[in-house]
């Protein structure tokens, strides 16, 4: 019964023109897109490698100059671009791309692609997730939406009446008539994309174990969608509700509830304005010790604890320079400062994400891409990672000029000057994304979500027996 | 043979509870939307209001040193703070530059989720790094935001599809077209009928639901009647394109099913695909110039400069003759040879900035040309530029700032090169920010343009279905 269903299903499907465009048309599109993510994750990369090249000459050839100068001078930290990134853009457009490290501030990733872009960006891109996403799920539809209204329609459900046929045999054809043609679209796809990754040559390391789980992820999204499609078939009389009622489900799923969830996560927990953080980290620094600051209370307070502990009555006396030391001192203070109204906004985000998680409930599409981009290293999470790195090798960065500062002047010599070869000697910027084991344990509440999703649209299928 | 349709189709619309259930549907969509418009644009407005005031207690507390520093009195502040050197005041007591909220800003989010609403330029710095950006979460960007704009462009088309693909079909389907056919009405006519009954219905119904919304909300929508005019005809020209389609559809394609999918099909390639290739296309066209190569070029200028920064200055005040000789002291500080370099720096980087900006122009040029290839397009473009979240009108924002951060400069240059305090006097005489929005042209002609195209469609499936139609209709059933 299961196979018989299942060949005429098959058949009937491939047989259909519009079916066969359908198919097509997505089969093109996702070419397309690979294609354009190719050229441009290529493209990235190449920019990526010169940017940082061309910044680490800049400041090795920095010449003889006060470390505390070259503090402010600066550096740039760059993100990299990783190979899942093809598949998966994520929020990497809404995100910028480069960090200025420079003495007593923390800087925000500057210059996100979206912001070069013009409004038509928001309508979205042309994009392997795109498709994946959203277009797929549409091509089910297509496929799954008259799946038994049809037997309604024609007549035939009376036939198979007569025949004394096991229900759950016949679902299961109908099921695995619709699930194939999607299964194999999408391992070809993936197929395809490890190809292209694991032939890309220079570009990080690709894993195809994330390869893997991606592909997992999506295959449980379409067995999900496939099974809705399915129970709503089965419980409409007419292809044409079943169509509409399918596609209200698509469009609440997928626009609606992750729009609406952005609306109430920022309506619930705001972030402040650029402007208003600022002014905050301002208010806090002022309160605190200003490493340029030799007449404010903390810098005294600090003066008599050091001397104290050396036990010398002037800051001459001390073995290292005192102005550089309370120079490391303000930094510290001012990076814990940071840390606080980062903390804050990280904290915001969390809860953020907790609404997103909750309305999960109603849509497959949420845990479904947070997933994904976390997967691909293209997610919030990713991007946070990222710029604590890059705080942690500024702190490290200062920490290292001050110190020899300190160690290499005396007291009020502000004239002191590093060697040209010392520059060199500064550690260069590493960074690597988290493993995908930690970002799977990272994500294990939204894998229970799409799990639950799972169960519960099958559980949803046992229902149609009573057809 | 009109009036009697138009007592059946109010029946039958009453009956099958379409009208109750679209007026809840569409009082809960608008009233939502409505709401995040509302407070999206509260939220600005407050954001503006609090860096106004702030500014203006740390202007008091700035007048306040002033005048004893003036009376000769000891003050606990930092030297390099004191408000009576210029560039102090430039750079810790700079003015606000906001970009205040249109009246009609709730109805559309844009890019105003994207960019700040005001900035405060100061005297140092680079006007290229200047972040114009908002600290959004990116994921809230990505999804984008629920707004009167959304439920419009993207959801009204599916009620309108939902409301109307099977007006003839579902005649066929059940038999009753044969009873229609014997009636003394051509086919496009029966169906033109019900379709502009269906379209007066739904038009109604949205007005009243938007007035309602709005009417809840408190906003005073009657203040701003013209604008709410042209809101109302760009929403009613767009649902009237989507009947148009509907009428196309159900005319020449054959059962519910086959008109539903059709119809969807074509929701999906004018709100989804045809957007989204346009974008793809437009950033090919005129890519953006990389930002990381560009902080590189940046870099190497700024290396380059400081290496050179006396001789810098001696040219600088080689070209300004006039700091040589209203200034007796000649002392020159870290700032006289700051500014000097920056103007350098900023003369050189110029025409990098210009691309930049000539770029993102023509690929807003070519949207403003293609953007007649989806109505859905077109739509959410007005509906931003009526909001004044459009991307030229932060783009528009962008400039006054940059020429309001040059205007700030020079005001406080001659105080640095000439020597000179800045003092209580001089203090009415900062240059005060004023937002000029951007001039709407045209956006009048966006209904007129999208009557014209449903206009076409319709005679076209007019003229079309009248030769095949007692073949099609009647025989395929």
């Amino acid at each position: 019964m299961t196979r018989k269903t299942f060949v005429k299903e098959s058949k009937e499907l491939f047989r259909d023109g519009r079916v066969r465009i359908a198919m097509f048309i997505v089969i093109l599109l996702m070419g397309i897109s690979i294609w354009i993510s190719t050229q441009h994750y290529q493209n990235i990369n190449k920019q990526y490698e010169t940017a940082k090249t061309a910044e680490r000459n800049v400041w090795d050839n920095q010449g003889e100059k006060n470390p505390h100068s070259a503090a402010h001078y600066g550096t740039y930290a760059f993100k990299p671009k990783y190979p899942l990134s093809l598949i998966d853009q994520g929020v990497d457009k809404y995100v910028g791309s480069s960090i200025f490290l420079e003495a007593h501030k923390r800087n925000e990733a500057q210059f996100s692609a979206a912001a070069d872009q013009t409004g038509l960006a928001r309508f979205g891109d042309l994009t392997p997730d795109f498709m994946l996403l959203f277009m797929i799920p549409l091509l089910i539809i297509l496929l799954g939406y008259n799946s038994f209204t049809k037997e309604h329609e024609m007549g035939t459900l009376t036939l198979l009446k007569s025949q004394g046929f096991s229900a759950w045999r016949w679902v299961l054809g109908k099921w695995m008539a619709l699930f194939i043609p999607i299964l194999t679209l999408t391992t070809v796809l993936f197929i395809v994309a490890g190809l292209i990754l694991s032939n890309l040559k220079d570009f990080g390391i690709f894993d195809w174990n994330s390869l893997i789980w991606m592909y997992l992820l999506y295959t449980a999204y379409y067995i999900i969608f496939v099974n809705l499609i399915l129970f709503i078939s089965a419980k409409t009389k007419k292809s044409g509700i079943s169509l509409v009622v399918a596609l209200s489900v698509w469009i609440v799923s997928c626009l609606a509830i992750p729009k609406a969830a952005s609306n109430i996560a920022e309506d619930k927990y705001p972030y402040p304005t650029r402007q208003e953080f600022a002014a905050n980290v301002l208010k806090d620094k002022k309160q605190g010790l200003d490493g340029h600051n030799p007449w404010s209370k903390e810098a005294k307070l600090l003066k008599e604890k050091v001397l104290a502990e050396h036990g010398v009555d002037s800051i001459h006396k001390l073995p290292f320079n005192f102005d550089a030391y309370r120079m490391q001192k303000g930094e510290e203070h001012e990076a814990d400062i940071y840390f606080k109204h980062y903390n804050y906004l990280k904290d915001q985000f969390t809860k953020q994400t907790k609404v997103y998680k909750g309305l999960a409930v109603f849509s497959p599409y949420l845990p479904t891409r947070f997933m994904s981009m976390a997967i691909a290293h293209t997610d919030y999470a990713t991007h946070w990672n990222f710029a604590d790195a890059a705080e942690n090798y500024r702190i490290a960065t200062q920490k290292f000029l001050n110190d020899d500062f300190a160690k290499n002047s005396a007291y009020g010599n502000w004239g002191y000057k590093a060697d040209a070869s010392f520059w060199k000697k500064l550690p260069v910027f590493e960074y690597s994304p988290p493993e995908l084991t930690a970002v799977l344990s990272q994500n294990t509440l939204n894998l229970a979500v799409l799990s639950t999703w799972l169960l519960g649209s099958f559980a949803l299928l046992s229902f149609i027996k009573k057809i | 043979m009109l009036s009697y349709n138009f007592k059946y189709e109010l029946k039958l619309l009453l009956r099958s509870k379409w009208i109750q259930l679209l007026s809840i549907i569409l009082l809960l969509l608008f009233g939502f939307s409505g709401y995040n418009g509302k407070e999206k644009v509260a939220k600005r407005k407050a954001a503006i209001t609090a860096a106004q005031d702030e500014v203006k207690k740390n202007d008091e507390m700035m007048l306040q040193l002033l005048d004893s520093i003036e009376k000769g009195m000891q003050v606990s502040a930092s030297r390099w703070t004191l408000p009576t050197s210029p560039m102090a005041v430039g750079n810790y007591h700079p003015r606000v530059a906001a970009m205040e909220s249109q009246s009609m800003a709730f109805i559309a989010t844009g890019q105003a989720d994207l960019f700040t609403h005001y900035v405060k330029p100061k005297v140092s710095g680079d006007d290229a790094a200047l972040n114009f950006t908002e600290m959004t979460s990116p994921v809230q960007l990505l999804f984008g935001s629920f707004d009167l704009a959304f439920v419009i462009v993207y959801l009204l088309p599916l009620l309108i599809i939902a409301f109307s693909y099977d007006i003839l079909s579902a005649e066929k389907e059940s038999g009753s077209l044969r009873l229609l056919a014997s009636q003394p009405i051509g086919i496009q006519n029966w169906v033109l009928q019900k379709l502009s009954l269906r379209f007066l219905w739904l038009s109604v119904l949205v007005i009243v639901a938007l007035v309602i919304t709005l009417f809840i909300l408190e906003i005073a929508w009657f203040s701003m009647f013209t604008a709410f005019m042209l809101f109302i005809s760009i929403v009613l020209t767009y649902m009237l394109f989507w009947f148009a389609l509907a009428f196309l559809v159900n005319l020449w394609v054959g059962s519910s099913a086959k008109n539903a999918i059709s119809l969807l099909g074509l929701w999906v390639l004018f709100v989804l695909l045809i957007p989204s290739t346009l974008n793809q296309v437009s950033t090919t066209l005129h890519p953006m110039p990389s930002r990381t190569l560009l902080i590189n070029e940046m870099r190497g200028l700024k290396a380059e400069v400081a290496k050179k920064q006396d001789k810098i200055l001696d040219n600088f005040l080689r070209d300004h003759p006039e700091y040589a000789i209203n200034d007796t002291t000649q002392t020159r500080g870290f700032y006289h040879r700051y500014m000097a370099s920056q103007q350098l720096v900023k003369g050189e980087l110029k025409p990098v900035i210009t691309t930049y900006e000539n770029q993102l122009q023509k690929q807003q040029a070519w949207v403003e040309k293609l953007k007649w290839a989806s109505p859905a397009i077109t739509v959410q473009e007005s509906l931003n530029k009526m909001a004044g979240t459009s991307t030229g009108d932060y783009d528009h924002f962008r400039k006054q700032v940059v020429v309001f951060a040059e205007t700030w400069r020079s005001y406080l240059t001659p105080f640095l090169y000439n020597n000179q305090n800045f003092t209580q006097k001089d203090y009415p005489e900062l240059p005060q920010f004023v937002f000029l929005p951007k001039p709407e042209s045209k956006l009048h002609l966006v209904p007129v343009i999208l009557l014209g195209i449903t206009t076409l469609l319709f005679g076209i499936g007019y003229i079309s279905s009248k030769k095949f139609e007692e073949r099609t209709v009647l025989t395929s059933f």
